[in-house]
C-alpha cells in the first residue's frame, strides 16, 4: 500500500475516530476491551479502505465496516456483558447542568443497552446516531419494515429493564 | 414509549466529544498489528485443513502399503481412488478461494455473515467428503484384509474350534469400535475448533434471520 493512502486513511480516521470510539462503548466493557476492539476495527477499516470510492461520507463507511467488525469478525471471547465498568474510555466531565437525577438513569440506561444482544446493539447505535430507517435496513441486510418492528420492541425491552 | 431511548440519546450527543482520543502516531501503529479476527481464523485452519487431508495420503505411501494394496488385490483400485481425491480437492480449494474473496466488510451485515458461513461450508463440504472416502476406503480395506491378508487368515485358522458366529462377532465389533474411535475423534475435533470460533457468528446470523422472517 502507498504512503499517500496511508497517511490519507489516518487523518481520516483521526478526524472521525469518535464514531469508533461509540461502537465500542456499546460493545464492549473496560478500557482494555474497548481499545481491543478499537484495534481490530482500525485494521478491519485499513484492509477495506482500498475499496472505499468516497460515494459515501468516511464516517458512514466507517460505522458500517465498524458494525460489521465488532457483530460478526470480532472474536474476544474474553468479552463480558459485566455490569460494573460501564464508563470505557470516557472521561468523566461533570457540566454545569449537571443533574444527579438524570445521569443515574442515564447509567442505568447505557446497563440496560450492554444487556441487549449484538444485533439490538446494533439498532440501538443506528437510532442513537439518527440514521433513518432506510439506512438501518440497508445496513444490516433486512427489510425496512422490520427494522421498524425490530426498533420498538427494543425500545419495549430496554423499558421494561428499566423500570422492572 | 420512546423516552428511554431519547433520553440516552441525549446523553449520547452529550458524550460524543469526551472520548480520550488516539493519535495519528498510535493508528500508525495499529494498522500493521495483525488481525485477529474470525475469518483470519478460519482461512488459516482451512489451508491447514487442505495440507494435512493432502499430506496424509501423500506421506503414508511406502514401499510396504504399496506391497500390502498389492497383497490385497486393490492396488489398481486405489491408484484410481488417488487421481479422483487429487481432482476433488482442486475443486474444492477453488470453491474455497471463490468464496473467500467475497467476503468483503463493505457488505451488509447480512451478507457478511452468509459469505462467511459459505466459506466455512465449503470447507465443511471437504471435511464430509473426507469422512466419507474415510468410511468407503476402511470398508473395501476389511473386506480385503478379510479376504485375503495372510496373518488374519491364520488366525482364522487357529481358531477354528470356535463358533463360527461368535468368531465374526468379534471381528465385527473390533472394526466397529476402531471406525467409531476414528470417526468420533475427527468429528469431536471439528466441532471443537469450529464450534468455538463460530458460536458468536451463527448465533447473530440466527438473530438477523429471526428478524427478518
Amino acid at each position: 500500500m502507498s504512503n499517500s493512502l496511508e497517511q490519507s486513511f489516518v487523518k481520516q480516521l483521526k478526524e472521525n475516530q469518535n464514531i469508533i470510539h461509540k461502537i465500542c462503548r456499546l460493545y464492549t466493557s473496560g478500557e482494555d476491551a474497548h481499545n481491543d476492539l478499537f484495534q481490530e476495527i482500525t485494521i478491519q477499516l485499513w484492509k477495506a479502505f482500498p475499496k472505499f470510492r468516497g460515494e459515501s461520507k468516511f464516517s458512514t463507511w466507517a460505522y458500517r465496516v465498524a458494525l460489521n467488525t465488532a457483530i460478526t469478525l470480532y472474536r474476544k471471547s474474553t468479552r463480558t456483558v459485566a455490569t460494573t465498568d460501564m464508563e470505557g474510555k470516557k472521561q468523566f466531565v461533570a457540566p454545569e447542568d449537571y443533574n444527579f437525577e438524570e445521569e443515574e438513569q442515564i447509567k442505568l440506561l447505557y446497563k440496560a443497552v450492554q444487556q441487549l444482544n449484538d444485533i439490538e446493539k446494533a439498532l440501538v447505535f443506528m437510532y442513537l446516531e439518527d440514521k433513518d430507517y432506510e439506512e438501518i435496513a440497508e445496513t444490516l441486510g433486512i427489510s425496512e419494515v422490520n427494522a421498524r418492528v425490530k426498533m420498538n420492541r427494543i425500545k419495549g425491552k430496554l423499558k421494561k429493564i428499566v423500570n422492572p | 414509549m420512546t423516552e428511554e431511548l431519547d433520553l440516552l440519546k441525549k446523553a449520547w450527543k452529550k458524550d460524543a466529544h469526551s472520548y480520550e482520543q488516539v493519535t495519528e502516531n498510535q493508528i500508525y501503529a495499529m494498522i500493521h498489528k495483525r488481525s485477529s479476527s474470525i475469518v483470519k481464523w478460519i482461512l488459516m485452519i482451512s489451508i491447514a485443513e487442505f495440507i494435512i487431508w493432502s499430506g496424509i495420503g501423500f506421506f503414508t505411501v511406502d514401499d510396504n502399503y504399496l506391497k500390502t494394496l498389492e497383497i490385497y488385490h486393490i492396488d489398481k483400485l486405489f491408484k484410481i481412488i488417488t487421481g479422483f481425491n487429487y481432482a476433488i480437492v482442486i475443486v474444492f480449494i477453488y470453491l474455497f478461494y471463490k468464496n473467500f474473496k467475497t467476503i468483503s466488510t463493505n457488505e451488509t451485515v447480512k451478507k457478511l455473515m452468509s459469505s462467511i458461513i459459505k466459506t466455512r461450508k465449503t470447507v465443511q463440504y471437504y471435511i464430509w467428503y473426507n469422512l466419507t472416502m474415510f468410511a468407503i476406503i476402511f470398508i473395501i480395506v476389511v473386506i480385503s484384509q478379510i479376504t485375503y491378508d495372510p496373518n488374519l487368515n491364520s488366525v482364522i485358522e487357529n481358531t477354528k474350534e470356535m463358533n463360527p458366529q461368535t468368531f465374526w462377532v468379534i471381528i465385527g465389533l473390533i472394526y466397529f469400535a476402531l471406525f467409531a474411535v476414528t470417526f468420533g475423534l475427527f468429528w469431536l475435533f471439528y466441532r471443537m475448533i469450529y464450534g468455538f470460533l463460530m458460536r458468536k457468528l451463527y448465533k447473530n446470523y440466527e438473530e438477523l434471520k429471526k428478524m427478518d422472517y
